[in-house]
């Protein structure tokens, strides 16, 4: 076992140096931003988003459709719903799963899926006090999501300059139900884009520094694919082969 | 993992004979590396970026002790365990006694250059543990029982018969030949292991130190089941991965991304913060952080050497490399091949083993040009053979022939100063000009028949490329 206080030893005598001494700050890295710098320019970031809004909305939609997204723009949440069930549809999905993202809270998907046949499960499990079982249903939701062939799921952030869209798991929202079906539907409003992945990585250290950080930051671009034989591209490896991105607004 | 360094040049002349591998590697060249080629010419602000990049990894490596303290006290401080190994042995320790207390039966993993470094799917499987590479490359390789064979297309050597029986043997069912059947097929295979595992080990791309932070960059998912389905997650990071910002991630990412597959973004960057946090629908309840030395130390302690920490491991100096692309990734002999590989591995494991690996190389400076971070290859490589040939390097090896010393010694002479470096040019361009056909001298006399004996010399251009671009310039 190297002890820790070794191992830094170890690196401080191959560095030359001695252990009391000032790092020198150096504005290459953003490490020395203070705080308050640090969410002074989330706010910046998110007034500036704003005002650019229709700019940013067709540089994210031209960059998502370079990455393999399939962009459906809808003036509503009734609209949105009806995005989703053509998908659904099309598919003949009978195992769908939404997480409970707020936005998907506003979209009448339940009743919407309901006509077409399809009982939507909501990827979440109620917690309990009891470890075992709280087990139990985590490892429950996991199955069903293995299980599932259209995963639709809200967005947190969506940056322009990348065409990804990035989502924080948290109570609600599942970090598989965006992963393990074929197909993956995200929906989003306009207020969700940033314009690069500056201002993404701004806003969650700005979160992470408030203690606000969840336990981890998807970030998704287009589908799964891989060029690992003979450098052939290939759609759909572990993740979804086709995603949809329902922008509402 | 066994270090084979002594066998370069057997290796190398095997794949040199070889059609159906140099066909392989002209994937990468046409792929990955004119890939990168084009991503850097659709980026405005290119170079800033690297520049950047660069700065970055820099502060951070000269301040290294303290970012690996900052990184460890984060990482705790997100509920999550840190473990320095200072060897392979230590690592692998650590991590079977975690799935042992885990009682794990099948572990999944997504990409990770130090758990091949550290030989951990071996030390798995005497523990009867059930290791599953799941990058579909590296599933491969783990089927044929290789190492891989470049650092982001570890089965780029594979032709598509010889994937269809490695995957027909454990699949049964009828032949497939088609990429897109094969991978679907290894798809069906690797959800079931998915779905089993108890544990997952990671790669890390980069450790973020003032949030305890991981990212991890893939394009095929692996790299998000591997840290979501299982209970446990165990990431393993060389001692050097380290950046001081989760600000400074689009910075890193950029470069890194772009310089590996020529993509503006991989299909997933996965940033892990620690286990899940209560109340969190899925993810892992156990989140461990083994931070590799492993030899690294060695780099750090030599103020030139210590560049090559810089090194984000994308591969582009591979695919820029005219030596990689003719002897292929097995000749370096162990884990990282390449320029970078040819630096690293001698001095990473001691330089006895690795004494052909410097030499591996043209010093053309293409991999220098491809570097994201601008790491002074051919000096580095340089440097280790001035060790070598003076006899620095290993006081039991005897130093080189008198002649290599002497080249050596000019080389280093002419490059030193512009003007010595252009005049030593056209005397070169001029002395060639009689054997030269369309720029391409297919024939030097000794000691350089070396060279044309497997290839091609460019002729050396009579008037330099600074005169060149001066002269543009105007
Ligand atoms: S040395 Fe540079 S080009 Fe080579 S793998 Fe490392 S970062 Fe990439």
């Amino acid at each position: 076992m190297a002890d820790k206080q070794d191992f830094l030893r170890m690196v401080r005598t191959s560095l030359g140096v001695s252990e009391r001494r000032d790092i020198a700050r150096d504005d290459a890295t953003s490490f020395f931003l203070s705080k308050d710098e640090v969410s002074q320019a989330a706010d910046d970031i998110r007034a500036d988003a704003a005002e650019r809004r229709t700019e940013l909305i067709d540089e994210f939609i031209h960059r998502a459709t370079e990455a393999g997204w399939n962009i459906h723009r809808v003036a509503n949440f009734e609209d949105a719903a009806e995005e989703v069930t053509a998908v659904v549809r099309e598919h003949g999905a009978t195992a769908v799963m939404r997480s409970d993202h707020d936005i998907l809270n506003s979209v009448p998907l339940e009743s919407a899926l309901k006509a077409e046949g399809v009982d939507l499960e909501i990827a979440v499990r109620e917690p309990s006090d009891d470890a075992d079982e709280d087990l139990e249903r985590r490892l429950s939701l996991r199955e069903k999501s293995f299980d599932s062939e259209v995963g639709i799921t809200g967005v947190d952030f969506a940056v322009a300059e990348t065409g990804t869209v990035a989502m924080e798991p948290r109570a609600g929202s599942s970090r598989l139900v965006s992963l393990t079906p074929e197909v993956h539907i995200g929906v989003m409003t306009p207020e969700a884009i940033i314009p690069s992945l500056d201002e993404l990585f701004a806003l969650t250290r700005d979160h992470h520094l408030s203690g606000e950080h969840k336990g981890m930051i998807n970030l998704i671009t287009g589908p799964s694919r891989t060029a690992d034989i003979e450098a052939n591209l290939i759609i759909g490896v572990h993740g979804p082969r086709e995603v949809h991105l329902v922008i509402v607004g | 993992m066994k270090v084979r360094t002594d066998e370069f040049k057997a290796r190398s002349a095997e794949t040199t004979k070889n059609p159906r591998r140099q066909a392989s590697l002209k994937l990468v060249y046409d792929g990955l590396h004119k890939g990168r080629i084009a991503a850097a010419e659709d980026t405005d602000d290119w170079e800033d970026q690297r520049d950047r990049a660069r700065a970055i990894k820099w502060h951070t490596i000269n301040n290294l002790d303290y970012y690996l303290d900052l990184l460890d006290k984060n990482v705790r401080a997100n509920g999550g365990n840190v473990y320095f190994a200072n060897d392979d042995a230590e690592a692998r320790d650590y991590v079977l006694g975690v799935a042992k207390a885990n009682n794990v039966k099948t572990v999944i993993k997504s990409k990770s250059m130090v758990s091949e470094e550290i030989g951990l799917n071996e030390a798995f499987e005497e523990a009867g543990i059930n290791p599953v590479e799941t990058d579909l490359g590296e599933y491969i390789i783990q089927l044929a029982k290789e190492a891989p064979y470049h650092l982001i297309a570890p089965a780029i050597h594979k032709t598509r018969e010889e994937i269809s029986d490695l995957i027909q043997e454990v699949a049964g069912g009828p032949r497939q030949e088609d990429p897109q059947d094969l991978t679907d097929t290894a798809r069906a295979l690797l959800r079931d292991e998915f779905r089993k595992a108890e544990m997952g080990v990671s790669g890390v791309n980069f450790a973020v130190a003032e949030t305890g932070s991981i990212a991890i960059v893939t394009n095929e998912g692996n790299g998000r089941m591997v840290t979501s389905a299982p209970r446990v997650h165990v990431a393993i990071v060389g001692m050097e991965k380290l950046i001081p910002s989760m600000q400074d991630l689009s910075t890193m990412l950029r470069v890194l991304i772009r310089s590996a597959t020529g993509q503006r973004i991989s299909s997933y960057v996965t940033v892990v913060n620690g286990p899940r946090k209560a109340g969190e629908e899925d993810g892992p309840d156990e989140f461990h952080l083994v931070i590799v030395n492993n030899g690294r130390e060695n780099l750090l302690k030599d103020a030139q050497l210590r560049e090559a920490m810089l090194c984000l491991r994308c591969g582009a100096c591979l695919n820029a490399c005219p030596v990689y692309r003719k002897a292929g990734g097995h000749a370096y002999g162990w884990v990282y091949p390449g320029p970078i590989g040819a630096i690293v591995t001698p001095v990473m494991t001691g330089k006895k083993v690795g004494r052909d690996l410097p030499f591996a190389s043209t010093l053309c400076g293409a991999c220098k040009d491809a570097c994201p971070v601008k790491i002074e290859l051919p000096t580095l490589l340089l440097r280790l053979r001035s060790d070598l040939a003076e006899g620095k390097a290993d006081p039991k090896e005897k130093s080189s022939p008198l002649l290599e010393r002497v080249s050596i010694k000019a080389w280093r002479f002419g490059v030193q100063s512009p003007m010595r470096f252009a005049l030593a040019g056209r005397l070169s361009s001029l002395m060639m000009a009689p054997l030269s056909r369309g720029g391409w001298v297919r024939w030097l006399p000794p000691p350089l028949s070396g060279w044309t004996k497997s290839r091609e010399f460019p002729r050396i251009a009579g008037k330099p490329f600074r005169a060149r671009f001066r002269k543009k310039q105007r």
